[in-house]
């Protein structure tokens, strides 16, 4: 049976009138998974960090690498084993120009006459502390004031002292000797302090 | 000629029966319409917010600014965002303004009602922009208190720097946090004297050494797969860059030059490592090289001098640093290298997951602040400072 094709258009119009007449609500309540603030900072294992501490230096030798000497392994910040002296060599602070890590003519009087004074004290070990001014980012002046105690720890070497009871450590621009903005400050933060380790028997 | 009306006649109900069966098939949905700037971040979308107040509402506008979107007035708006926030349910409906249709409606429920905005953001973000990875609204950021001389701790905060805590107690140094995944932390931990590279489990407190070499261990950056650690270690007599497995294993020395080399960062596909050193004792420049070792190549960053701290876009694009003119000033260059752009005043910068917006601090020494910014615009909103100094923000991925 033929259905008159204008009944078939009604029908199909009606059709679709009726579907979209019923329009869907998205209903996407959604609920987050809440428990509140928690406590990030964890409770400290009595040794969190694992590993045993060396000994002092056995193991590296005098000899530079392609990158320069080889830190000493060592327990030199246990104060069971190494007393911290930072009033021995306080007048031989190393200054550097801005950006710089090389000893400057000006500073080598200084190292030679802490070599002489270790000289003189066999089993004494020497730290050597890094540091930068602001004005460099924090990140990079940590590596500058690296440089900086490798430097001085080098040009010791070259003056007969052994690098494995020379520790170096960087600062950055975290500790600065002097506050300020301008360059009488910066001049003074730019420095390498070395501190005498006295072994304790 | 009958015939011909009928056909005609039949055309036109298949027609609009096709054309309304189509719109009745699904709620009408809304054909993302964006556009892209000639350094391909997408354009603004501009809104007009109504409904909320205080925090629910200035938490809201923050959030879509940060993903493209923006609050305008009525007029300049294309999109009107009807929204409401009680309790700890937040809700919107968003319409074309012209057409009036509904583009979207989502509600939500959560611990806090600030929770349900940040939801309710992403999702409406999501959807007016079509893309999934535009949302940060519920994103986390690690970053340095300074709690006083020589001492700093790592705390974490929503990525507004809403809901600050201390992630560490060491009261010593720490510096240069960042994220391997969303539930760990990496540093650097001056506790035992020299700087040695902790790895840090939020949930539980849990830490294992990752770097505890003789000399100085710091600079870590975990690559986006959190299984590798590239550093600076001095160990062998230089600071240099080293790569090793997250649990420490591993160590491998990338590079060698007696100058120093200083801020890794790594490319999203982890095979490219971007980071600073000198050519010849020079001033700084940026270097890339190949994560399993080969030989540095420089990076261009013309215009932008003694370029520092780079920080690699999620999508491998960019490589945002600081720059060092009159002051600290962050730049971007592609990925490529080539003429660097300037952005903000600012130092050392950190990609959103969206690769959109970034944060940075800027300041004096010791009394620094954090700060957002969405880079296409240049649009900077400075956050509260914690306590006296914050600096080395680390945006979770």
């Amino acid at each position: 049976m033929k259905l008159p094709l204008h009944w078939l258009t009604i029908g199909l119009m009606a059709l679709s009138l009726g579907i979209t007449g019923c329009r869907k609500r998205p209903d996407r309540l959604t609920t987050l998974g809440g428990t509140g603030p928690r406590s990030i900072v964890g409770d400290e294992p009595s040794n969190p960090f694992g590993t045993k501490p060396f000994e002092g230096g056995t193991t590296t030798t005098a000899t530079p690498t392609e990158t320069g000497l080889p830190q000493p392994p060592g327990d030199w910040d246990n104060p069971a084993k190494w007393t911290r002296n930072p009033d021995m060599f306080r007048d031989q602070t190393v200054y550097f120009d801005f950006d710089k890590a090389t000893v400057k003519p000006s500073e080598v009087a200084k190292l030679t006459e802490v070599a002489r004074r270790m000289r003189t004290m066999p089993g004494h070990a020497l730290k050597i502390e890094g540091h930068a001014d602001e004005r460099g980012t924090e990140e990079y002046n940590r590596t500058l004031g690296d440089k900086r105690a490798q430097s001085i720890r080098e040009f010791l070497f070259k003056e007969g002292m052994n690098p494995d009871m020379m520790p170096t450590i960087t600062f950055g621009e975290d500790k600065p000797a002097v506050a300020g903005h301008n360059e009488a400050a910066w001049a003074k933060n730019r420095r390498g302090e070395l501190v005498l380790l006295v072994p304790v028997r | 000629m009958k015939s011909m009306t009928n056909f005609l006649s039949a055309f036109l109900s298949l027609f609009l029966f096709a054309s309304l069966a189509a719109v009745a098939a699904d709620p009408p949905r809304y054909r993302v319409e964006v556009t892209y700037d000639p350094n391909g971040f997408l354009q603004p979308i501009f809104v007009h917010v109504t409904g909320l107040s205080g925090e629910a509402d200035s938490v809201l506008k923050n959030d879509l600014l940060f993903m493209g979107i923006v609050h305008k007035s009525p007029d300049e708006a294309r999109f009107l965002i009807n929204a409401n926030a009680a309790g700890v349910r937040a809700e919107a409906r968003v319409t074309e303004k012209v057409t009036k249709s509904v583009v979207h409606e989502a509600a939500f429920t959560g611990s806090a009602q600030r929770s349900a905005v940040h939801a309710l953001s992403d999702s409406i973000a999501k959807a007016l922009t079509g893309l999934q990875n535009i949302a940060i609204a519920t994103t986390k950021v690690a970053f340095k208190v300074e709690t006083g001389p020589a001492r700093s701790e790592v705390y974490v905060a929503d990525y507004d720097c809403f809901g600050a805590q201390a992630a560490t107690t060491d009261q010593t140094i720490i510096a240069a946090p960042c994220w391997a995944g969303r539930g760990m932390l990496v540093y650097s931990s001056y506790k035992q004297g020299n700087p040695y590279i902790f790895s840090h489990v939020l949930s539980t407190g849990a830490r294992n050494a990752v770097a505890r070499h003789p000399g100085n261990n710091y600079s870590p950056a975990v690559s986006r797969d959190g299984r590798r650690v590239a550093m600076i270690l001095n160990k062998n007599g230089t600071p240099n860059l080293y790569v090793a497995n997250i649990d420490g294993s591993g160590l491998n020395q990338l590079t060698r030059n007696r100058d120093g080399d200083a801020c890794p960062s790594w490319s999203p596909d982890g095979r490219t490592i971007c980071y600073v050193s000198r050519a010849g004792g020079g001033s700084p420049a940026l270097y890339k090289i190949s994560a399993s070792g080969g030989s540095p190549v420089p990076l261009r960053t013309t215009f932008a001098p003694n370029p520092t701290e780079p920080d690699w876009s999620p999508d491998g694009k960019w490589i945002a640093f600081t720059a060092q003119i009159r002051g600290f000033t962050l730049f971007m260059v592609r990925a490529e290298g080539g003429e660097a752009i300037e952005l903000v005043p600012g130092e050392d910068p950190s990609w959103a997951p969206n690769s959109r917006a970034l944060m940075f601090c800027s300041g004096p020494d010791h009394n620094k602040r954090l700060s957002l910014l969405d880079v296409p615009t240049k649009t900077v909103k400075p956050l509260a400072r914690i306590l006296e100094s914050n600096s080395q923000p680390s945006w979770a991925k």
